[in-house]
């Protein structure tokens, strides 16, 4: 068991300027999973491979425990990776591909047996130890590179989209089987997707990368609760958060018909830095359906914003509206989460009020949060 | 022999009017506008395929005969089936170039897959300066007729004192086969998932222990087409051992290879007719590569098509 430490790791592939991964600082506690997700190119997966000692480091350092792993060969730093595409040994039965680390590492016969035994249960691979990879299914194929995984006992895991190749439905249960065995098994855990969902329900923390960098480095609950920029606002959550310009008034941002209180001070900054207009972000769920009860800033209009649907997804427990809006003077697409009882019709119109402490400001020219 | 394509007159059955699905008529249509074509190039194929096939047929046929028989009518089928003249032919000195050759094939495969394995692996795999000038040394190894280079390599291999010898013929072979082995291998490597190489890496291996455990067996199908290509190649060369492997005195021991053997066969006919002998050595010849080559085609195929699966 052992922590993590990226110390401003940066790789620049040669024959590029920009840096894939540019100064990556994240601490991993021990025995904790973290995963890192991200867009395709964002430079999740370079940074799980530098730690595996795939990818050269170009700058700053990468820790396992208090050993600078920085510039050692992959053997020598206590780590087993699963691949996206689980890169088992075809010429090797199952057992054999799960013994064969430890064979390497010079470990007896029997030794090698009862552990690879013990994980084959753990996984519910017992009766396919004798096969061959390719005589297995791809839900199988996974659980054996998981074990080949276990079997080490390795300080760290490192996991590079392993779900990715797997039905919808398998990919939800091994999901929770992966994050109970890392549970259960207490070793230190970096997972790679570009999966938010698979993020947000596997890991302790969740870091979003974009481009290279770190955006934010938190727990699920606060990552979607405060997302640190509209990058990350954007990316957590599905389906995405509603995000609107809006010009900075009085006390607070006008939103549609109604006003969303800002913090003074954050307002001030942004008005500071010139910027006219904010961004404000509003999950599906954190719109109101207001039918003229709610505070209206002009007396003659109902309060909210008027949303004409377009399409309407019905999920069974509720639903997800489309439509569009006319906000200062721009038409918007806004999604609002509805009851799954009371699914409006195409072409309604819904007047929807943000919920007053769930809604998100971000300065339109940085991106930075700007509420609490 | 003929390969039936598609019954000219459609059985009654079929013309039935229950309407059948547009998808299992689709291949249907496929093949009936490809007809043509279709008994065109299948008749083509048959031309071909006996053109390749009498001829071997007939020199078997043909070591069954007796002088008298090959002497007259080629069209007469062998009157009695003795197999006394396989033995004979073995006893003429087929049985020790048979060995010869065999010595050499082994050492000489052995080493071309080893030795180009192992080149066209690192320079697939890894990268490094100068890696790509090597590589085009290699494929221009290729480009060049041995016939060019006969008369350097004769005196070559005598300096090293290795004219009619087993080990100066290997070498010889080995850098002979060199060239289109890297070639090969060289693209096949290419097409292996790098995944599996680096999960050996994170299990510990050395890069030889990765190349040896992991990467070769995963090529297999490479090596084996590679493998069949360099055994037919070296068993059927001619031009290298007649340059390379003649007795230089009295005293040295006859270490000609197969096909210098057969050719010696033929030429002794002038003198002492055993043309059934010479048919039956031919025979005896051909016989390994067919076993090598039969015993393996499943493989070789696979290779072939590697890089177009999965």
């Amino acid at each position: 068991m052992a922590t993590v430490t990226f110390d401003k790791a940066t790789r620049i592939y040669p024959g590029t300027d920009r840096a894939a991964v540019d100064k990556l600082d994240i601490e991993i506690a021990d025995g904790e999973f973290l995963v890192l997700v991200g867009p395709s190119g964002c430079g999740k997966s370079t940074s799980l491979r530098m730690l595996a000692g795939l990818e050269d480091v170009d700058d700053g350092a990468i820790r396992i425990g208090d050993r600078d792993v920085t510039h050692l060969p992959p053997k020598d730093r206590d780590i087993a990776m699963v691949f996206q595409n689980y890169a088992l040994y075809p010429h090797m039965t199952v057992a054999d591909n799960m013994g064969f680390a430890l064979k390497i590492a010079g470990v007896n016969k029997t030794e090698i047996r009862t552990r690879v035994e013990e994980a084959a249960k753990i996984l519910d691979l017992t009766e396919y130890l004798g096969r061959k990879p390719k005589a297995l299914s791809g839900g199988q194929r996974q659980r054996v590179a998981m074990g080949r995984a276990i079997v080490r006992e390795p300080q760290v895991f490192l996991m590079d989209e392993p779900l990715s190749n797997l039905d919808a439905k398998l990919r939800v249960q091994t999901r929770t089987q992966i994050a109970g065995l890392q549970r259960r098994l207490g070793t230190t855990t970096v997972y790679v997707t570009h999966d938010q969902v698979e993020a947000m329900t596997m890991g302790d923390r969740v870091a979003v990368l974009k481009d290279g960098l770190l955006q934010q480095v938190d727990s699920p609950r606060n990552m979607y609760d405060r997302p640190a920029n509209l990058f990350v606002a954007g990316f957590i959550g599905s389906p995405a958060m509603n995000l609107v310009e809006v010009p900075i008034t009085d006390g607070g941002v006008k939103f549609g018909n109604s006003i969303v209180p800002v913090n003074r001070e954050a307002i001030a900054a942004a008005a500071e830095k010139g910027d006219r207009t904010v961004t404000v972000g509003v999950r599906p769920e954190h719109f109101d359906i207001a039918n003229g009860e709610a505070k209206a800033l002009a007396k003659d209009e109902p309060a909210g914003v008027a949303v004409t649907v377009n399409v309407v997804e019905e999920l069974g427990a509720d639903g997800y509206v489309y439509g569009t809006a006319e906000i200062g003077g721009e038409q918007k697409d806004i999604v609002v989460r509805v009851g799954g009882r009371q699914v409006p019709m195409k072409g309604e119109v819904l007047h929807v009020v943000p919920r007053a402490g769930e809604t998100h400001v971000f300065s339109t020219s940085s991106g930075e949060r700007l509420s609490d | 022999m003929s390969t039936p394509i598609k019954d000219p007159t459609p059985a009654p059955a079929d013309l039935g009017p229950a309407p059948r699905p547009r998808k299992a008529d689709a291949p249907a249509r496929f093949a009936d506008s490809g007809g043509v074509l279709n008994v065109f190039s299948h008749g083509f194929l048959a031309l071909w395929a006996v053109m390749i096939v009498l001829p071997l047929a007939w020199i078997v046929l043909s070591s069954f005969k007796t002088d008298a028989q090959i002497g007259g009518s080629a069209w007469t089928w062998p009157s009695h089936w003795s197999f006394e003249v396989f033995v004979r032919a073995w006893n003429k000195g087929i049985g020790g170039f048979f060995l010869n050759t065999v010595i050499v094939l082994a050492f000489s495969v052995a080493l071309t897959m080893l030795f180009g394995a192992m080149a066209a692996y690192v320079l697939a795999r890894y990268e490094f300066p100068g890696n790509r000038v090597i590589y085009y040394f290699f494929v221009a190894g290729a480009m060049f007729p041995v016939y060019l280079a006969l008369v350097p390599l004769f005196f070559m291999v005598r300096n090293l004192g290795m004219l009619n010898t087993y080990q100066g013929l290997i070498l010889v072979y080995v850098a002979y086969s060199l060239p289109f082995t890297v070639f090969f291998l060289h693209s096949f490597f290419r097409t292996l998932p790098t995944a599996v190489h680096e999960a050996a890496m994170i299990d510990g291996c050395s890069h030889t222990r990765a190349f040896f455990q992991v990467m070769l067996p995963i090529a297999k199908p490479g090596l084996l087409s590679v493998g069949i290509f360099n055994v037919l190649g070296q068993w059927n060369q001619y031009i290298l051992p007649l340059t390379l492997m003649q007795k230089q005195s009295g005293a040295d021991r006859d270490h000609s290879m197969l096909t210098q053997g057969l050719v010696n066969l033929a030429l002794q006919q002038g003198y002492a007719g055993d043309m059934p002998a010479l048919f039956a050595g031919m025979t005896i010849a051909m016989l390994p590569v067919l076993v090598v080559y039969l015993s393996f085609q499943r493989q070789v195929q696979a290779g072939l098509t590697a890089g177009t699966l999965k």
